[in-house]
C-alpha cells in the first residue's frame, strides 16, 4: 500500500502550508528521511522528509500551491502501484469509479496543470468527467467562457486568443471599460518586454518562499504601523571591558564566545522588564502588555532573514544567552529552526554591527511593537569632563509603533538601555 | 471686453461642431464667421452638389426608364427652379444651424476675426470693430479653392466651386480642370444636363487617391455618358476666345492641342484659409497649420481643425476634429482617431470607401486578403438595373477588417456598416455571420465576407 505524504502541521497555529520546491520528481526513488520537498509557512521555509522509502508515485501540487495541513500532497510506493489521480479521491479499485466523498475539488492532473497555466481557479470549473471530476477540457472551456465574459471587442478577443493573453488581466480603455485591440496589443508588448528583459543578462528571480514572506510581512508592518525611530549614542567602554573579562570564562563554560549581541540583549531584556509599555503587542482594539520578555534575534540566512526567539531573556545569564543565541543562529543558517523557535517574540534586536553601519531605521517585526537596531562600535571623539577623548561609541535606534506607545515611554526605555550598557554593573541590580 | 471660455473662428462643419460641443462642456462660447453659417460644405460644397446630383440622378433614371418601357415624353428642366430648390435646401440647413447655436447660447459674431497671440480676437463686423477675449481659441477657418498658375489665367473668367453652384446659365460645353472628387461629381451633374464635359486630369487616372478598380469603373461610366476624360494631361494656357475660353492642353503623349469650351471649372484642390491668423506665427505643416494629435497648434491654448490642418479635408472629419478640440479646450485630453473615416463620392454610380486599401495594408506589413463581390450577382441591384461591386480587405491571422471600397447605388449609405464593424472591432467572421435583409444591396457585403472565411 502506497504511503501518503501529507502537508505537515509545523506549529500550533499553522493551518495551511505553501508548497515550495519538490526536491524529487514523480518516478524518483526516495529513501525514508531524505529531504522530499520544501514547505513555506508564514514564517519559514522548511524541508519535509520522505515518510517512507520507495518510488515517488504522485505529487498533487506544484510550487506556490497553498494546501491545508494534513492534506495528502503525494504518495510514495512500489513501482506500478495505483494511486488516485486527485488528492481527494480514494484508491481506484478495478473498474470502479471513484466515489465522491467530501467537498474537495476533483480534477485530473492535466486539468490542474491547465488551470495553473491559464490561471484558473478549479473551484470555478464544473467537471464533466466521471462523478463530476474536472478534466482538462472543462478547464479550457471555462477559460474560454471567462475570456468572453470580459467585455472585449471581437478583434481584441481573437488577438488575445492567438497571443495567449488573459483578457481578465487586461485593463480596457474603450467605452465603459471595453477591451480593444490597442489594449491587447499593449499587453502583448508588455509581455514581450518582460520576456525580452528575461533573455538579457539581467537576472530575475520569482519572489517566492522566504523572500515572499519577508516582503509581505515587512510591507504590512511598514505600511500599517506608524513607525517612529529614536536614536541614541552609547559609550560602550564599560561593555567592551565587560566582554573582555567575561569572554574567556563563558567560552570555557559553554564553548561559545560572548559577543556584544548577548550583552545588548541582556540589557534590552532588563530594560523591557522595567518599561512594559515597549514590551507590548497590538491585537485588534487591545494592547497586550506581555509579562515575559522573549527577544527575537534577526539572523541573516542565504536569501533571507529569520528571527529565532530567545525565551525569557531577562531571566537568563550571559553564559546561557550566549549558548542559546549561538545555537539558534547556527540552526537558522542550517535551516533547522522549527516554527516553535520562531514564534512568541515580544521584541526584536537587529544587529548590523559587523558591517560599516553606524545607524539604521529597523522595521518592526509584527505583532511586536518595537525593534532595536544596533550599529557598529567604533572610536569617536566625545566630550568627557571638558576635554575631547576617544571612546568606543555605538548607535542604537529604536523603532516603535506609535499606535501602541508614544515617544516618552520609548525614550525612557532607550535611556534605560543606554545607562545599562554604559554602566553594565547596573544589570546586577 | 467681453470674455468667453472658448472662441471658435469659422462657422463651417468643424467650427459649429466645436462651438456646440464647447457650449455643452464650458460656460460661454463665441463663434465668429465672416460669411454665411455652414461654411464651404453647406454653402458651396457638399450640400449644393448633392442637391444638384439628385437632379442628375432623376434625369438619368428617366433616361433609363425608357429602356424598361416607361415613357415620360420629352424631358425638359428648369435650371432656375433647380437652383431655387438648392438654395431652399441650404437656407433650411443654415437656419437649423443658427437655431441650434442659439439654443445652446453660443454668441455668433458676423465678421472677419483677427486672432492675437494673447487669445483676444478683433472682429471686423459690419457695425465696426469689436474685441473679445477667450480662454481657448479653436481655429476652423477652412479652405478656399486652390488656383493653379496657368498662363493667361488672370485674363479669363473661370469658375470654382465658389461660383458654379449659382450659375443658372447652362453652358454647351464645360472643361473641368482636375479629376478628383469635386471634378467627377460636377462632371456627373453637368453631363446629365446635356453639357459636353471634358475632365482634364494630370495624374494617370481620375480619382488618383481612390481604389484603382473603383476609378476605372467610374471612368467607364462617365465615358458612357459622353464625358471626355483626358488623363496625364495638363492645361498650358487659357485664353478668352469669343464667348468661350480656349485651352491649350498638353496630353499624355506630349502632344499639344487646342480645346474650345464655353466654361471652365477649376477643381484641383483646396488651400487653407489663413486670413486673420498671421499674428499667431503658427508652426506650419506644408501649406497647412501644424497640430499634434490633441489638435493643439504651436501656440498655447489655440487649437485648429478641419481643412485648415489638411488631412482628408472632409466635412465629417472636420466635425469630429471640432469636437475633440472643443473637449480639449474645455480641459479634457482627447486624441483624434482617424482610423475609421468613410470617404464618399456621390457620382452616378456612387463610390464609398473606409479604412485602408490593399496596397496600403501591404505597405503597413499586414498579411492581406481581399474579396470582391460584383453587384451583378446581387438580386436587388439587378432589380434596380444597377451595377457596381463591394471589395473588402482583411488582415490575417485575426480576420481584422482593414478597409472596404464599394461602387454602386447607395454605397455612401452602405459604407457605414463596414465603418461600424471596424469601429467596434468586429472581424470578418462577425461580418459574414450577421443576417441582412433579402433582397438588399447590403447583402453583397455579407457575400464578400463569406468568401473570405
Amino acid at each position: 500500500m502506497a504511503e501518503e505524504i501529507r502537508m505537515p502541521k509545523l506549529g500550533a497555529t499553522m493551518e495551511t502550508g505553501t508548497i515550495g520546491t519538490w526536491l524529487k520528481k514523480e518516478g524518483d526513488r526516495v529513501q525514508a528521511g531524505e529531504p522530499l520537498l520544501e514547505i513555506a509557512t508564514d514564517k519559514i521555509t522548511i524541508e519535509v522528509e520522505a515518510p517512507a522509502s520507495g518510488i515517488l508515485l504522485k505529487t498533487y501540487y506544484g510550487p506556490g500551491d497553498v494546501v491545508p495541513v494534513q492534506e495528502i500532497i503525494g504518495y510514495i510506493g512500489e513501482p506500478g502501484e495505483v494511486v488516485p489521480d486527485s488528492p481527494g479521491a480514494v484508491f481506484p479499485a478495478g473498474d470502479e469509479i471513484p466515489q465522491p466523498s467530501d467537498g474537495k475539488i476533483r480534477a485530473t492532473p492535466a486539468a490542474r496543470a491547465a488551470a495553473r497555466r491559464l490561471g484558473m481557479d478549479l473551484a470555478s470549473v464544473r467537471g464533466t468527467g466521471p462523478k463530476g471530476r474536472i478534466q482538462k477540457e472543462d478547464v479550457e472551456a471555462a477559460y474560454q467562457q471567462l475570456q468572453q465574459q470580459v467585455k472585449a471587442t471581437p478583434l481584441a478577443q481573437k488577438i488575445a486568443g492567438k497571443e495567449n493573453i488573459r483578457l481578465a488581466d487586461v485593463q480596457g480603455s474603450g467605452i465603459r471599460g471595453k477591451i480593444t485591440r490597442d489594449d491587447v496589443e499593449a499587453a502583448i508588448a508588455a509581455k514581450r518586454e518582460a520576456s525580452e528583459s528575461g533573455e538579457s543578462r539581467v537576472q530575475t528571480r520569482k519572489v517566492e518562499g522566504m523572500r515572499k514572506i519577508i516582503g509581505e510581512r515587512m510591507s504590512q508592518s511598514a505600511f500599517t504601523a506608524p513607525h517612529v525611530t529614536l536614536v541614541t549614542e552609547i559609550d560602550m567602554s564599560a561593555a567592551v571591558e565587560l566582554r573582555k573579562q567575561l569572554l574567556p570564562i563563558i567560552e570555557k563554560k559553554t564553548g561559545f564566545r560572548l559577543s556584544y549581541t548577548e550583552i545588548i540583549m541582556k540589557a534590552a531584556a532588563l530594560a523591557l522588564k522595567l518599561h512594559p509599555a515597549v514590551n507590548a503587542s497590538l491585537k485588534g482594539d487591545h494592547i497586550i502588555f506581555h509579562d515575559h520578555v522573549h527577544i527575537g534575534l534577526a539572523v541573516a540566512v542565504p536569501d533571507g532573514l529569520v528571527v529565532p526567539v530567545v525565551q525569557d531573556a531577562d531571566r537568563k545569564g550571559l553564559a546561557e544567552l550566549t549558548a542559546e543565541c549561538k545555537t539558534l543562529a547556527r540552526m537558522a543558517r542550517e535551516n533547522k529552526l522549527t516554527p516553535d523557535l520562531l514564534s512568541g517574540g515580544t521584541f526584536t534586536i537587529s544587529n548590523l554591527g559587523m558591517y560599516a553601519v553606524d545607524a539604521f531605521t529597523p522595521i518592526i517585526n509584527p505583532p511586536e511593537s518595537a525593534i532595536l537596531g544596533v550599529g557598529r562600535i567604533h572610536e569617536k571623539p566625545v566630550g568627557v569632563d571638558g576635554s575631547i577623548v576617544l571612546r568606543p561609541m555605538m548607535t542604537a535606534s529604536l523603532s516603535f509603533d506609535h499606535r501602541v506607545m508614544d515617544g516618552a515611554p520609548a525614550g525612557a526605555f532607550l535611556t534605560e538601555l543606554k545607562q545599562l550598557l554604559e554602566q553594565p554593573f547596573q544589570m546586577l541590580l | 471686453m467681453e470674455t468667453y471660455d472658448v472662441a471658435v473662428v469659422g462657422g463651417g462643419p468643424g467650427g459649429y461642431a466645436a462651438a456646440l460641443r464647447a457650449a455643452r462642456l464650458a460656460g460661454s462660447v463665441a463663434l465668429i464667421e465672416k460669411g454665411p453659417l455652414g461654411g464651404t460644405c453647406l454653402n458651396v460644397g457638399c450640400i449644393p452638389s448633392k442637391t444638384l446630383l439628385r437632379h442628375a440622378e432623376v434625369i438619368e433614371l428617366i433616361h433609363k426608364a425608357r429602356q424598361w418601357g416607361i415613357e415620360t415624353g420629352p424631358l425638359s428642366f428648369s435650371p432656375e427652379q433647380m437652383l431655387a430648390r438648392k438654395n431652399r435646401v441650404i437656407e433650411k440647413l443654415r437656419d437649423g444651424i443658427a437655431a441650434v447655436l442659439k439654443s445652446r447660447k453660443v454668441a455668433v459674431f458676423q465678421g472677419q476675426g483677427v486672432v492675437h497671440p494673447d487669445r483676444t480676437i478683433t472682429i471686423h463686423t459690419p457695425e465696426g470693430m469689436r474685441t473679445i477675449r477667450a480662454g481657448s481659441v479653436i481655429l476652423a477657418t477652412g479652405s478656399q479653392p486652390l488656383i493653379p498658375s496657368i498662363e493667361g489665367m488672370d485674363r479669363v473668367r473661370f469658375h470654382t466651386t465658389d461660383t458654379i453652384f449659382d450659375t443658372a446659365r447652362i453652358p454647351k460645353s464645360l472643361a473641368i480642370i482636375g479629376g478628383g472628387v469635386i471634378g467627377v461629381e460636377l462632371a456627373c451633374i453637368y453631363s446629365s444636363l446635356n453639357v459636353e464635359v471634358t475632365i482634364i486630369e494630370a495624374a494617370d487616372r481620375i480619382l488618383p487617391a481612390e481604389d484603382e478598380e473603383a476609378s476605372r469603373f467610374l471612368h467607364q461610366r462617365l465615358t458612357k455618358k459622353k464625358v471626355k476624360i483626358w488623363t496625364g494631361a495638363t492645361v498650358q494656357e487659357m485664353r478668352q476666345a469669343g464667348d468661350g475660353i480656349s485651352l491649350t492642353v498638353k496630353d499624355a503623349s506630349g502632344g499639344v492641342g487646342s480645346h474650345h469650351v464655353d466654361e471652365v471649372l477649376v477643381a484641383v484642390g483646396r488651400t487653407p484659409n489663413l486670413s486673420g491668423l498671421s499674428e499667431l506665427r503658427l508652426e506650419m505643416n506644408g501649406r497647412f497649420v501644424a497640430v499634434n494629435s490633441h489638435l493643439e497648434t504651436s501656440v498655447d491654448g489655440i487649437y485648429a481643425v478641419g481643412d485648415l490642418i489638411g488631412g482628408c479635408q472632409l466635412a465629417h472629419v472636420a466635425s469630429a476634429e471640432g469636437m475633440v478640440a472643443a473637449a480639449n479646450a474645455c480641459g479634457q485630453r482627447q486624441k483624434m482617431d482617424y482610423r475609421v473615416v468613410p470617404r464618399c463620392i456621390y457620382t452616378l454610380p456612387e463610390i464609398a470607401s473606409v479604412g485602408i486599401s490593399e496596397e496600403e495594408a501591404k505597405k503597413r506589413g499586414f498579411r492581406v486578403r481581399t474579396a470582391k463581390y460584383p453587384l451583378s450577382a446581387n438580386g436587388k441591384a439587378l432589380a434596380m438595373d444597377e451595377d457596381g461591386f463591394v471589395k473588402i480587405v482583411i488582415g490575417e491571422p485575426y480576420g481584422e477588417i482593414l478597409g472596404a471600397v464599394m461602387v454602386g447605388p447607395h454605397v455612401t449609405e452602405m459604407i457605414s456598416e463596414i465603418s461600424a464593424f471596424m469601429y467596434l472591432e468586429g472581424t470578418v467572421e462577425e461580418l459574414a455571420g450577421m443576417i441582412r435583409p433579402h433582397p438588399s444591396l447590403i447583402e453583397a457585403i455579407g457575400d464578400a465576407a463569406n468568401s473570405l472565411l
